[in-house]
């Protein structure tokens, strides 16, 4: 039965992750007065949203092909395999958070005429990029070991964790470097 | 097969690119309608990530299903297929049950915080549910539309399906919900 097993095996972690969406959501609403002192700062939610939970994904996914390979183990994770990895991922997400404020500058200048300021807008998607990609990456080392420790396959459940927890660590820093940034500037 | 930062880097930006452009265009829906959002009804700015993130969960469950039907070739390569018939009408079925749970479970969070002035459960309802079932309905299609693309050409959907419909369901699970909000609010 397609439908029963579908349902039983989805519908929990799908309410869960609406729940971890929930949150989400009300720390936007918190963060609203933000929105309306650093004009321009609503265009980007929906990218660093998005660009952190793809980045953490794969970082995620490549660690639990490089354990199905046997490239990494519970014993040897330290590695320079997960190095790499680690790197690549830091760095990846201060690429894309860079160019993304970036866009959106000018963007906002091109199509919705408003004229952000650079430094604020570039500054805030910037910092948050750096402190959510470290943080995040390594969780998902953290996630990782403890999976590897307790002998689960890493493929069923580093994605959907990250999913939930990536958003709302997202917003949060985000959250902290625009207020950071605008006390600052 | 050996890691490389650089590898990393390079397999990765120009799907991320691809994946930011679309994203702004989805804030810039968002930033337009900011008032509306902070200051009439922020239950709907609390709303967003849970539509799009149950939208997004759900493409890419039933993209991974299309592609391991597609490997394993319980899965044909066939508009008419009846197995991936039956996959997209339970994914349809698994939306409405989630996002009515949902809903139900945002309304009354919102009515302790204070977010849900201005409206009725009703028309609460109505808007969240209508915008989630519409989403996944457009959202299948799409996955089936990148499964079956991607297979055909000799790319793993494993690698591209979850991407594209995440991407594409925060901009459509965006514009849907403003078309539902000015159908019944505006």
């Amino acid at each position: 039965m397609l439908a029963k097993d579908l349902f039983k095996q989805s519908l929990p972690l799908l309410i869960l992750c609406g729940i971890g969406g929930l949150f989400t959501g009300n720390i936007l609403a918190i963060m609203s007065p933000l929105f309306q002192s650093i004009p321009g700062l609503f265009i980007i939610v929906p990218g660093v949203i998005a660009l952190r939970g793809n980045i953490s994904t794969a970082f995620g996914s490549r660690l639990g092909s490089a354990y199905h390979l046997g490239f990494i183990s519970e014993k040897d994770m330290w590695n320079d395999a997960l190095k790499q990895n680690i790197l690549g991922s830091i760095l990846l997400s201060i690429i894309v958070s860079f160019i993304l404020g970036g866009l959106a500058y000018l963007a906002s200048i091109a199509f919705f005429t408003i004229v952000p300021h650079p430094l604020l807008l570039i500054g805030s998607v910037l910092l948050a990029g750096i402190i959510s990609g470290v943080v995040l990456t390594f969780l998902t080392v953290g996630i990782v070991y403890l999976v590897f420790k307790r002998g689960y396959d890493p493929d069923n459940i580093t994605g959907p964790a990250l999913s939930t927890v990536g958003d709302i660590i997202t917003i949060f820093t985000l959250f902290l470097s625009a207020g950071l940034m605008e006390a600052i500037l | 097969m050996t890691y490389s930062w650089k590898t990393i880097i390079r397999h990765g930006l120009p799907l991320l690119m691809f994946c930011l452009l679309i994203e702004i265009y989805a804030g810039g829906i968002l930033q337009q309608n900011q008032t509306f959002l902070v200051k009439q009804l922020p239950v709907f700015l609390v709303s967003i990530p849970v539509i799009n993130g149950v939208g997004g969960n759900i493409g890419s469950i039933l993209g991974a299903r299309l592609a391991s039907g597609l490997h394993v070739g319980s899965i044909r390569l066939d508009p008419r297929d009846k197995q991936m018939h039956e996959n997209v009408f339970t994914s349809i079925l698994l939306g409405i049950l989630t996002y009515g749970i949902l809903a139900i479970i945002i309304y009354y969070i919102g009515t302790i915080t204070g977010t849900t002035k201005g409206i009725e459960l009703i028309s609460y309802l109505t808007i969240f549910i209508g915008t989630g079932v519409f989403l996944i309905c457009i959202l299948s299609f799409v996955s089936v539309f990148s499964a079956f693309i991607s297979y055909k050409r000799g790319i793993d959907p494993d690698d591209v399906v979850a991407p594209i419909v995440t991407t594409f369901g925060d901009t459509i699970g965006i514009m849907l919900l403003f078309f539902f909000l000015g159908g019944i609010m505006i």
